[in-house]
């Protein structure tokens, strides 16, 4: 199994949390796995994007084309990073939109990309903690169980991950965000 | 025996394998993509309870020198930097090839391809190979881990300095690494032909093309061979360790290249592509002529980092040149085509939302907007943003061009006000020397140090004005303004950026001080009354990550989106990250999830709207 996956987002806003998370659950359903994190220098709203791979690879590193998955934390960031999902990939994108802007749904309906559109701010904010939206869209991801991916293992490392303080809060997000999902697609 | 494997970053990976191969002392000064290495090292040392002297030291000097005097006195010692770091601490290493010391001292450099955060490409290897360095170069975290564990032992063994280069690729990528406990790490290093090559069971056979590559870029390109399904007809051929040999016609030689290995392999094949990064150090030392494709004849960039992209682009040139027949990868243009429709927001670095450097640069550039600014390293170099960073060139030569600036224009005759900006932590870095040159010879310019507490850039690591060493525990701390009180300079004063028009109002005092000789302080016993210059200004707030959960609201409600006239000067001359322009409404947009609530913007709003603002640039 080979999986591509491309986080991003803003600085401040979860990116790297979410891919921390991905990259242990993968290792801990016995996988190989590698990360590669990139920012800018400032760490609060500057673009950041942090690629992970699953399966037997040697390099952290993503090409044009080559992604199975973006999780688009941000949704101008989705757009800047578009070129990197492959044929037949799998977006999430956390907006406000119902639909996407008319080019890019042409270009999706020609890629055969699918699209969803999570309102992941809003579902976080609903809750409390507008900062945990990132739990918000791995939940919506989790429901969409892509090997080696599962509701349980991705809850899993949520827990051994974010800190005591604050898990009660994003795991409440994470349910909110996986019933989302199971809403619109089930 | 079950081995433990722990997810985690190069940086950590290399901490893990020193500590594991028992080092006794350990100094760095934090640098992008070095930084993490020496509080891994904190880290591992209390996992495994043992004794490990860590210091951040002042700069990379220090730190170099700490760890090479610990080297002299018999302990195992290393020291970690970024690659221009290693420019500043190269004094002692040039003296530790001569086989001086009698414990180990290893350096752990790390490169910036790109560059992302740095002034140069610069090649750590390059530097070491001229020096007969011996240098070693992981491609993973989890080989940074196993090569920091051999560089440690064999500078012991050779009595020798060795180099650990690592790459911010490495540095920051994340992996699981296997832990051993202390003293028992398991390392093969996988040098030469990859098992999976197709050498290694077809000998005889001459390959159109093969590969030599060293550290990530040598990854990288395992994985493209693999995903354009070339790998079987595509030999690799990795190299980890530079190392000087004696009585060699080239002084330094990659390991293996003496023996039949990288020969033979040289030999297989009509066309080798060589990809390293950052520049042509392989090349050179294999130099095949014609029959090498890379930096020296073009097919490998000479700028730039070389990504997955990068890397596929140059296989499949080299491939065209050997004649293999592969269809090449075309883009798909549509994404373009349909990218242009979308707004982006651009977003280029900028500080965080709420940082007071902003509004230092802010009040610098409102106060004198024809200054000459010269700039330093840190998150303020991004004052460039606003108008109020002209100059950056390296770690404290804020101070040094501006007196360079000064003396220049004091010899023409006519002087412009310049306002320099330097950080706390450069400060204490590299700018005491050219401060006492700058008072002895009377240079007047300002000099705002925008003091927040820490070394924000590469993550708040402790200044030695914090008082807290590098494992968290209290120390004397030595406050800027005690220092400058030592200098003897007349007009310091420290200030909350937050205050902009205060701040404003002690940049002009502080021009008419400089500009009138006068000096408020009349009781000095000083002779020479007016050399008192040049002006220091302590902007100091603490830095808004550094303060987490401990920033308060300074403003309980934001009705900038409310008294917006859409005259876009805070965007302009401000630029903070919060705030986005709706060219639909004609008004700004605040991002509640990453506003600080420190209300700067109104300040600014209020001056444009009264036209105090845009006016004065
Ligand atoms: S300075 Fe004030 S009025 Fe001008 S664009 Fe910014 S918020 Fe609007
Ligand atoms: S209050 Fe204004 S300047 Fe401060 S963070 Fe929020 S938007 Fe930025």
């Amino acid at each position: 199994m080979k999986l591509e996956i491309v986080c991003a987002g803003i600085g401040g806003r979860g990116v790297l949390l979410a891919s921390t998370i991905l990259i242990e659950a993968a290792i801990a359903s016995g996988h190989n796995a590698i990360a590669s994190d990139e920012y800018g220098m400032s760490q609060r709203g500057g673009s950041v994007v942090s690629l992970v791979k699953v399966g037997d690879f040697k390099s952290p590193l993503i090409g044009r084309e080559r992604a199975h998955i973006i999780l688009a934390f941000e949704e101008s960031e989705f757009y800047r990073n578009i070129a990197m999902l492959k044929r037949e990939g799998i977006a999430l994108v956390n907006t406000q939109r119902k639909t996407l802007p008319d080019a890019i749904y042409s270009l999706a309906q020609e890629r055969a990309l699918a699209c969803y559109l999570v309102d992941a701010d809003r579902i976080a904010k609903e809750k409390g903690m507008i900062q945990a939206a990132n739990m918000a869209l791995l939940g919506f991801f989790a429901f969409l169980s892509i090997e080696p991916y599962t509701r349980e293992n991705v809850e899993r490392t949520i827990k051994k991950r974010v800190s005591e303080k604050l898990l009660e809060k994003n795991l409440e997000i994470f349910q909110a965000g996986y019933m989302g999902a199971k809403e619109v697609l089930s | 025996m079950k081995v433990l494997a722990e997810v985690m970053m190069g940086n950590y990976a290399i901490a893990r394998g020193l500590v594991e191969a028992g080092i006794q002392v350990a100094a760095a000064y934090p640098g992008t993509p070095s930084s993490e290495i020496l509080p891994g090292i904190i880290e591992f040392k209390r996992r495994e309870k043992c004794a490990i002297h860590t210091e951040w030291s002042v700069n990379e000097r220090c730190a170099m020198e700490v760890a090479y005097g610990a080297a002299i006195a018999g302990k195992k010692a290393a020291c970690m930097m970024k690659q221009v770091g290693l420019n500043v601490a190269f004094p002692a290493l040039l003296r530790g090839m001569h086989k001086t010391i009698k414990g180990a001292l290893v350096v752990v450099s790390c490169d910036d391809p790109g560059p992302q955060s740095s002034q140069t490409e610069q090649d750590t290897r390059l530097l070491a190979t001229l020096f007969y360095i011996p240098v070693f170069d992981p491609a993973s975290p989890e080989e940074a881990a196993d090569i920091a564990y051999c560089a440690l032992k064999y500078s012991f063994e050779h009595k020798t300095p060795v180099i650990l280069r690592s790459t911010h690729r490495v540095s920051h990528a994340r992996q699981a690494v296997p832990l051993y406990p202390p003293g028992t790490r398991k390392v093969t290093l996988h040098e030469g032909i990859n098992h999976q090559s197709p050498l290694a069971n077809r000998q005889s056979r001459i390959m159109a093309l093969g590969i030599v590559a060293s550290g990530m870029t040598y990854s990288i390109a395992m994985d493209v061979l693999q995903d354009i399904g070339i790998s079987d007809i595509v030999p690799i051929y990795k190299v980890v360790q530079f190392s000087p040999i004696t009585g060699h016609q080239s002084p330094v030689t990659l390991r293996g290249s003496s023996t039949p290995g990288l020969q033979a392999f040289l030999d297989s094949v009509d066309n080798v592509l060589v990809l390293e990064e950052t520049d042509a150090v392989i090349e050179a030392l294999i130099d095949r002529g014609k029959k090498a494709l890379g930096r020296r004849n073009g097919y490998v960039p000479k700028e730039g980092e070389l990504t997955y992209d990068v890397v596929k682009g140059v296989i499949e040139r080299a491939m065209e040149k050997a004649g293999i027949e592969k269809k090449s990868f075309v883009p798909d243009s549509r994404i373009e085509e349909a990218m242009k429709t979308v707004a982006v927001k651009p977003r280029p670095p900028k500080l965080c939302a709420g940082c007071s450097h902003r509004s230092s640069f802010y009040a610098m550039r409102y106060a004198f907007p024809d200054a000459i600014f010269p700039g330093d390293i840190g998150c303020y170099t991004l004052g460039t943003l606003q108008g109020a960073v002209d100059t950056c060139i390296d770690m404290g030569s804020g101070v040094t061009l501006a007196s360079g600036f000064y003396n220049t224009f004091h010899q023409d005759g006519k002087v412009p006000p310049i306002l320099a900006s330097v950080g706390d932590s450069t400060f204490f870095h590299a700018c005491l020397p050219p401060l006492y040159d700058a008072v002895t010879t009377n240079k007047k310019f300002i000099l705002v140090i925008m003091d927040n507490g820490t070394t924000a850039m590469t993550g708040m690591q402790p200044t030695p004005q914090t008082g807290i060493t590098a494992d968290g525990t209290h120390t004397r701390s030595i406050t800027i303004e005690n220092v400058l009180k030592g200098f003897g300079i007349g007009f310091v004063k420290v200030i909350d950026p937050y205050d902009i028009p205060l701040m404003i109002q002690t940049i002009k005092e502080a021009y008419d001080y400089l500009t009138t000789h006068q000096s408020p302080v009349t009781s000095h016993r000083s002779p020479i009354t007016n050399h008192h210059s040049p002006a220091v200004i302590i902007a100091r707030r603490e830095c808004l990550l550094n303060a987490r959960g401990r920033v308060k609201k300074m403003v309980e409600d934001l009705p900038i989106e409310r008294d917006c006239i859409g005259c876009k000067g805070c965007i302009k001359f401000f630029g903070c990250p919060a705030i986005t322009f709706d060219e639909e409404r004609r008004k700004v947009v605040v991002d509640d999830g990453i506003c600080v609530m420190c209300g700067m913007c109104l300040i600014v709003c209020n001056m444009m709207r009264q036209k105090k603002g845009s006016s004065k640039f």
